[in-house]
């Protein structure tokens, strides 16, 4: 018998990658997805057939994490081997403009899919992984940080996901549920959400390479983070829920770098050389022909700062044998080159008197 | 011109007793509650005498809208923040009705804060259950929190949207990390209170059996009026920080039982039952509290350490009843 995936954001980064890889391994994958007045399938669009083919195994589905009721409706339809939890409002500085709906759809959303599989009886069938995140760590207490490291939250995301955390935890605990928390770190890829600092880099560099983009405005350049590549880390969240005890883990790299480190080598990779020069919301990088093409802006700063995340996957390495397989390096390169590919097609576009759209932030 | 205090959960028996320390210390009390309606309406303020001196509000915590009107409309000086689905056990059955009136609630106290930016200081009642286990080592400040219920898990969401507020937009608010503290108001589904209005039954004459869950399990008990102080010392000072609030002492359950049957001169193993019913999912054996820093920073100390206040609710019942 062919398993069954559920997955909630599955019209994210991660949820394109994840249901990619169960479609791969033989599964019937569900998605939940919001209704919205645009598209908003573009990063499954590559493994979504006509419903009507023959041997479809993906199939969508409308719900929301804010409405009981649909994810009630759908888990009890598809009845579901594994359900992965990765729809969030996932943008930290988005969570301070934004606090009650993080809350609601990150936390009470967390609940919402628990108690559904609680009440419809799937306790002892449905296993459950949550995505957590190094923001629990926020202004950390150790370095790195590891599964047994407290938490110290500082944004309404984080605090948001810090009790997603526990309640999963919890019934867990309570009602032996077979449920677990993958404590993700930063983990990036082509279909990154356009907003998320690393996208944004990758994109204005290849967009400015072009003459489509003038400059680019940053926030702290000096925060560090271990990133990863979102496809290595879809493969330990299906591993985690493989396993005879459901057990939470740290999915890292254990290899950090500055936001002016990314933007170096994504440079490098557009053969651009920078220079940076100044300090603090001053500073500014040149071009080589002596532009300043990066900018401070302290509208990206956030009303408090994690100013370094560093994770320890040894965990995940022994007890899972997992390691990332995508380098720093091979990952920067990936996504500028995903961006370059798009902003040719822009400027292709452009060129022929086409419409085409720049989505400034 | 007095200072002004809006206490989130009025009702309850922590909102009773803050008030009543409140007025005499001079503030203008307003309450809020769930419920609509005079003060009169609500039993724990007219037992301390108090329901004619506090103005009551209706508002729903849940809704932003309603907090946010609430706090423009007394301007208060300093807002406690008591509301709340308090049971650990029922949090388990309610787990929504937990969050919500917990973690939402005290977000929108906090939004209406730096929305309305005024300067009005916070105080956020957070509890012992955010530690869970501790493997029987006290809980100071640092300690990590590891709650074990949907309702520690929505205290620790709480306290840390305070922590996060304070931090990023410098607001005046704090937690209290509260552990048990007990009092005659205490409503009749915590288990002290069920032990004692039992126990003076039994001693009244009432053949019926004492039926507990788990009498092994630990806690710190204190006395709920002496905590309210603690509340207030919070806000008086030059920052805001977060303390644990607690007697230090550690009891089992059946160091309880027996100090309450002992006030009535029983042997309380004639009279309980062990009901594996009554266990919850699951339970913190153990909670430990070290509440040194309040005393070296607020100069705080409990007076009432676990049989006082097992004696004082003895008696408090016996009154209730003759």
């Amino acid at each position: 018998m062919k398993k069954k995936a559920l997955i909630t954001g599955i019209t994210g980064q991660d949820g394109a990658y994840l249901a990619e890889f169960l479609l791969e391994k033989g599964y019937e994958v569900h998605g939940i997805k919001r209704r919205s007045s645009l598209f908003n399938t573009d990063r499954i669009d590559h493994l979504y057939k006509d419903p009507h083919e023959e041997d479809v195994r993906l199939f969508l589905h409308y719900g929301d994490m804010t409405d009981s009721s649909s994810l009630l409706r759908i888990i009890q339809k598809t009845q579901p081997d594994e359900i992965y939890n990765l729809a969030a409002q996932s943008h930290v500085a988005v969570s301070f403009e934004e606090p009650e709906y993080t809350a609601n759809s990150d936390a009470l959303g967390t609940l919402r899919v628990l108690e559904a599989i609680r009440i419809l009886g799937l306790k002892d069938k449905t296993r459950f992984y949550q995505a957590s995140t190094s923001e629990l760590y926020g202004k950390v207490r150790e370095t790195p940080q590891t599964e047994e490291t407290p938490f110290h939250p500082r944004s309404p995301y984080a605090v948001a996901k810090l009790y997603a955390y526990w309640i999963t935890v919890n019934y867990r605990e309570s009602y032996g549920m077979y449920a677990c928390n993958g404590i993700l770190f930063n983990h990036e890829s082509p279909v990154r959400g356009e907003t998320f600092v690393t996208r944004k880099i990758t994109r204005a560099l290849a967009r400015m390479k072009l003459g489509l983009q003038k400059g680019l405005y940053l926030g702290n350049l000096d925060a560090k983070r271990d990133w990863g590549h979102a496809q290595d880390y879809v493969e330990m969240q299906w591993l985690m829920l493989q396993q005879e005890v459901p057990e939470d883990y740290v999915i890292a790299t254990g290899e950090q770098h500055s936001v002016r480190d990314f933007v170096d080598a994504a440079a490098q990779e557009l053969g651009i050389g920078i220079r940076w020069e100044g300090s603090g919301v001053d500073e500014k990088g040149y071009d080589d022909k002596g532009r300043a093409i990066v900018e401070v802006d302290p509208r990206y700063f956030r009303p408090c700062e994690v100013e370094t995340l560093l994770g320890d996957p040894t965990k995940a390495k022994e007890k899972l044998g997992w390691t990332p397989k995508i380098t720093f390096k091979d990952l920067v390169s990936e996504m500028v080159r995903g961006d370059l590919k798009d902003a040719e097609r822009d400027e292709l576009v452009k060129r022929h008197g086409l419409k085409t759209y720049d989505h400034n932030e | 011109m007095p200072k002004k205090a809006l206490i989130t959960g009025i009702s309850g028996q922590d909102g009773s007793y803050l008030a009543r320390f409140l007025l005499a210390k001079g503030y203008d009390v307003v309450g809020s509650s769930r419920g609509k309606g005079p003060a009169s309406s609500f039993p724990n303020l007219e037992r301390l005498g108090i329901a004619n001196q506090v103005a009551v509000e209706s508002v729903s915590l849940a809704d932003r809208q309603s907090v946010v009107q609430a706090v423009k409309k007394h301007a208060p000086d300093e807002i406690y923040n008591l509301a709340g689905q308090s049971s650990v056990g029922l949090s388990f059955e309610q787990p929504f009705e937990t969050i919500e009136s917990i973690t939402v609630a005290t977000l929108n106290l906090l939004e209406a804060i730096r929305v309305l930016q005024m300067p009005i200081r916070l105080f956020n009642a957070g509890s012992g259950d955010c530690f869970g286990n501790t493997g029987g080592k006290p809980a100071d400040e640092n300690t990590p929190f590891r709650p074990q219920s949907p309702y520690g898990a929505a205290r620790a969401a709480a306290f840390w949207e305070v922590s996060s507020y304070r931090e990023a937009y410098n607001i005046f608010a704090c937690s209290g990390i509260l552990f048990n503290h007990e009092s005659p108001l205490r409503p009749d589904r915590f288990v002290t209170r069920k032990i004692v209005r039992t126990a003076c039954r039994i001693a009244k004459g009432s053949p019926e059996k004492l039926n507990l869950g788990n009498i092994d399990v630990q806690r710190d008990w204190g006395w709920a009026p002496e905590y309210v102080e603690a509340m207030w010392l919070m806000l008086q000072q030059q920052a805001p920080e977060d303390y644990i609030i607690a007697t230090g002492e550690t009891h089992p359950l059946e160091d309880f039982v027996q100090a309450v049957f002992a006030s009535l001169n029983l042997d309380w193993q004639e009279h309980v039952n062990q009901n594996p019913d009554l266990l919850r999912p699951t339970d913190v054996l153990i909670s430990r509290a070290n509440p040194a820093k309040a005393a070296n920073k607020l100069n705080w100390k409990a007076k009432y350490m676990m049989p006082d206040v097992a004696d004082m609710l003895v008696q408090a019942e016996l009154k209730l009843i003759s």
